[in-house]
């Protein structure tokens, strides 16, 4: 059960923060002066395990559960005393609770009897001295019903109990562990009644599936009808079959089983895995036994120094002290049968403030290793070699801790896509498409910002394609197309990027049409020659929309444009590709990371920019043989056998005292996501260095062919340029008289306002 | 097509030999076979060891049988199954099934 076991971990998680929260305040529990909210805090703590506990079926851990809450029920409602004698009982509990939970987690028994002492010395504190053997709560029949005057359960796991019902349903009784090594399957196999008729033999199917592994098959006969009502060549029966493989088989191979009666049947498979394995503790005659609950102690590290006690002396006595040393009770047994000191953890949940403050720090630190770089520089050659040496070991290590904590931050973008294939039915019901999404590259990573803010722009584009991108299925058919419509959906690294594209085999942009509504709102002029390129990106123009009649998905005109403006917001760009009657395909291309990027600094005049590194192909000194004017358009450079546009940096920003002749300066040579080329003019080109990205938004407002901004080592500000930006400005500055020229860049965001306008002219 | 052969003894008892091939068609046949010698007698065999070919639904029917005979209190047995016949009901999960009724 797939989910299930996904829901189980959380589960075993939750419980072991659960049973933190308890210790710490059982520990702080103390005679005389009860917080309530404390008490409260440790009732609701066990209460919340019980529920969790209930709905995956860990029996005893539920009914010891239960017994530890109803002692904690007494506390609260002041019905029983605090005393030390009662305090120690209960941190007893809590460890008890700990160890059943690590047998829950590796699916093995608690040993008989685990329970009975700690249960008794519960039931004393209520006034009824029953010993536990009379009436054995370790083994309470499975239908037991505990009273439940607490929801906080749905509060603590959320709606996974509604799934994991929902699973149990479907879950046949297999049980047991299951072996090192392999991986259980559940096959639930109920073939339409008609399966027969087509040739089809369950038979082969579970034959084929004995061959995968090691197979329980159940026949279910409860639909068989009577031998009078019997029809012969119709099938009642249904199979679940509990297969145990190694991990090499995957569900594809099941699924290829039935990959002839898949529409003939109803077919349910799941799989569970073994939980991992409980790393012993290090060494635990002569090492402190951390509390059971420890998060820090219970990562799977070794290594990793035990935790030191949290118990504080004064608040416990007797033999139950957590952290005392190596001997604790187990179970009342005088330490046998208790193998397990606690759940074991394998995510910890971090605040994201803290990583945050984590990946600032590490963004100073860059700054720091910069600047102490730049100070090496004045060193006298030769000398100092082993600091220069320990400076180069530290660049290398500041690079490999920018990378871990990046990485801390990244999340597979999976969990936007996963949201997609609802939103295309959607879209295809209401249009009346056919629809196919293909989806790949799902485990691609990138920062949580940008996965957060890349579900509107995802959802614009969709529903874009699928409502003007793809054709109705009668179309389709008409000029030769499947009836179905795809669209296809992927992720991908690309040079330090990730790049996210939006493919449909639709008719792509209808060029003239998208034209005419331009000269129609507008937003060029008429008789204007535009390239194809050119025309394509005015479906980014705000108020733009080509939709005859406005509709619910999209063609209200604010889709595009707001989609340009959420992507330029996180750094990234995006582009249209389109080829009538074949399809669009939209490419967004954002950074990996919003804080640190590898730079190359170079120099226009007094001022200093950093160009990210991924855009640059190489830097050169032309020859005055290589430049050439085009009259009122721009200069260009022949490079590598081609022409590339050049961009005088000083002219688009205004800088003084810059070099403006580029064989006398350097030109470095740039290209974008779309491998459009660009030629730089610049000064001098000062030397690679990692940056840390300041918004520029977030401190100043928004520049054209700026992405952001960064502190040098010298404590100089510096823009980070943006390659793109830079080109659509070059293109505008050059093309400005042309009268024909559409009123806004078409791959800029146009700008929101006259100051944006002002920003062009005094930067 | 090869035939279900029906055979009276002289206890009352019935003995249904099934044929080699028990494909999907000789469903119906075998059906009918167990109705009429339910109606006929309450004591039936089976006689299974020519069977080499066999769809799931002459199982179905062998299996319902079974259950109404034991509802009604009849004698039904599986006769000597072939090798086949067990091999099929293993891969159904029936080999449980055939164990309780089967008959050396």
């Amino acid at each position: 059960m797939d989910d299930l076991s996904r829901f189980k971990q959380t589960y075993f998680d939750e419980s072991a923060e659960l049973l933190a929260v308890a210790e710490a305040g059982l520990l702080r529990l103390a005679p005389g002066e009860v917080d309530m909210d404390e008490v409260n805090a440790i009732f609701r703590a066990v209460h919340s395990i019980k529920g969790g506990g209930g709905a995956f079926g860990f029996n005893d851990l539920v009914a010891f559960a239960h017994e530890f809450e109803t002692v904690m029920d007494g506390v609260r409602n002041a019905e029983i005393p605090v005393t030390t004698e009662l305090v120690d009982t209960l941190i007893r509990a809590n460890d008890l609770l700990a160890r059943l939970l690590s047998h829950a987690s590796d699916e093995t028994e608690a040993p008989a009897g685990t329970t009975d002492d700690t249960v008794a010395a519960l039931r004393r504190f209520l006034g009824k001295d029953e010993t536990p053997a009379e009436e054995p709560p370790a083994a309470p029949p499975p239908a037991t019903v505990y009273p439940d005057d607490e929801d906080d359960e749905a509060g603590i796991f959320g709606d996974a109990l509604a799934a994991i019902q929902a699973a149990r349903d479907d879950q046949p009784a297999s049980g047991g562990p299951i072996p090192e090594g392999k991986v259980r399957w559940t096959i639930v196999f109920r073939p339409k009644a008609e399966l027969l008729l087509s040739g089809n033999e369950p038979t082969y199917m579970l034959r084929a599936l004995r061959r995968l592994g090691e197979a329980e098959v159940v026949c279910h006969l409860d639909k068989l009808p009577s031998l009078r009502d019997l029809d012969a060549e119709l099938l009642h029966l249904s199979w679940t079959v509990t297969l145990l493989a190694d991990p090499q088989v995957d569900r594809a191979q099941i699924d290829d089983v039935f990959e002839f009666v898949a529409d003939d049947c109803d077919i349910r498979i799941s799989a569970e895995a073994p939980p991992p394995a409980v790393i012993p503790p290090v060494e635990p005659a002569s090492v402190p036994q951390p509390a059971p609950v420890s998060t820090a102690a219970n990562l799977p590290q070794p290594a990793a120094p035990a935790a030191p006690p949290t118990t504080p002396a004064a608040t416990t006595s007797g033999s139950a002290k957590p952290g005392d040393g190596a001997k604790r009770p187990n179970g009342g047994a005088g330490g046998t049968g208790g193998d397990h000191s606690g759940p074991t953890t394998h995510t910890i949940r971090v605040d994201l403030d803290k990583i945050d403050r984590l990946v600032n720090m590490v963004g100073e630190m860059v700054i720091t290793q910069a600047m102490i770089a730049e100070h090496l520089r004045d060193l006298p050659p030769g000398q100092f070699q082993e600091l220069l040496e320990g400076l180069e070991g530290l660049a290398q290590h500041t690079r490999e801790l920018r990378e871990s904590v990046m990485s801390i931050r990244a999340q597979p973008v999976s969990s936007v896509f996963s949201r997609m294939p609802r939103l295309v039915r959607e879209c295809a019901a209401m249009t009346g498409k056919e629809v196919m999404l293909v989806t790949s590259g799902e485990t691609t990573e990138v920062d949580k910002t940008v996965v957060e803010n890349l579900v509107d722009p995802l959802t614009h584009m969709i529903r874009n394609s699928i409502d003007h991108g793809l054709e109705g299925p009668d179309e389709r058919e008409r000029i030769g197309k499947p009836r179905a419509g795809t669209v296809h959906l992927s992720a991908a690294h690309r040079s330090g990027r990730i790049v996210i594209e939006v493919t449909d085999d639709g008719r792509g942009i209808n060029r003239a049409k998208v034209l005419s509504k331009a000269i129609e709102k507008g937003l060029v002029q008429p008789g204007a020659s535009l390239s194809d390129e050119e025309i394509d990106n005015l479906i980014f123009l705000p108020g733009f929309s080509t939709a005859d009649q406005v509709s619910n998905l999209s063609g209200r005109g604010v889709g595009m444009d707001v989609v340009r403006r959420n992507i330029s917001s996180l750094g990234g760009r995006i582009g249209v590709y389109s080829t009538p009657g074949e399809g669009s395909r939209f490419v967004l291309s954002l950074p990996l990371t919003l804080a640190v990027l590898d730079g190359m600094v170079i120099s226009v005049g007094e001022e200093r920019f950093v160009l990210p590194l991924t855009n640059i192909v190489e830097s050169l000194r032309p020859k005055p043989a290589d430049l050439h004017g085009l009259v009122n358009k721009c200069d260009v450079m022949m490079a590598r056998g081609e022409y590339v546009r050049l961009v005088h940096l000083h002219r688009l920003f205004g800088i003084p005292k810059a070099i403006d002749d580029a064989t006398k300066g350097l030109v470095v040579l740039v290209e974008t996501e779309d491998g459009s080329r660009l030629g730089l003019v610049v000064d001098e080109v000062l030397g690679q260095q990692q940056v840390v990205i300041k918004s520029l938004e977030a401190n100043f407002r928004r520049l054209d062919g700026v992405a952001a901004a960064t502190i040098l080592g010298d404590g100089r500000v510096a823009l980070i340029l943006d390659v793109a930006g830079l080109r659509e400005m070059s293109r505008h500055n050059t093309s400005g008289s042309d009268a024909g020229s559409p009123s806004a860049s078409p791959s800029l965001p146009a700008p929101a306002d006259r100051s944006d306008q002002r920003q062009r002219q005094t930067v | 097509m090869s035939l279900i052969k029906w055979t009276e003894e002289d206890d009352g008892r019935i003995r249904l030999g099934l044929p080699s091939d028990l494909d999907l068609p000789m469903a119906q046949p075998l059906l009918d076979s167990l109705r009429a010698a339910f109606k006929a007698s309450v004591d039936i065999g089976v006689q299974a060891d020519a069977v080499e070919r066999i769809s799931v639904a002459c199982i179905q029917a062998l299996v319902v049988a079974a259950r109404d005979a034991a509802e009604q209190g009849n004698s039904f047995a599986i006769l000597r199954p072939s090798e086949v016949l067990a091999d099929a009901c293993e891969d159904l999960g029936l080999a449980g099934w055939l164990k309780q009724w089967r008959r050396a």
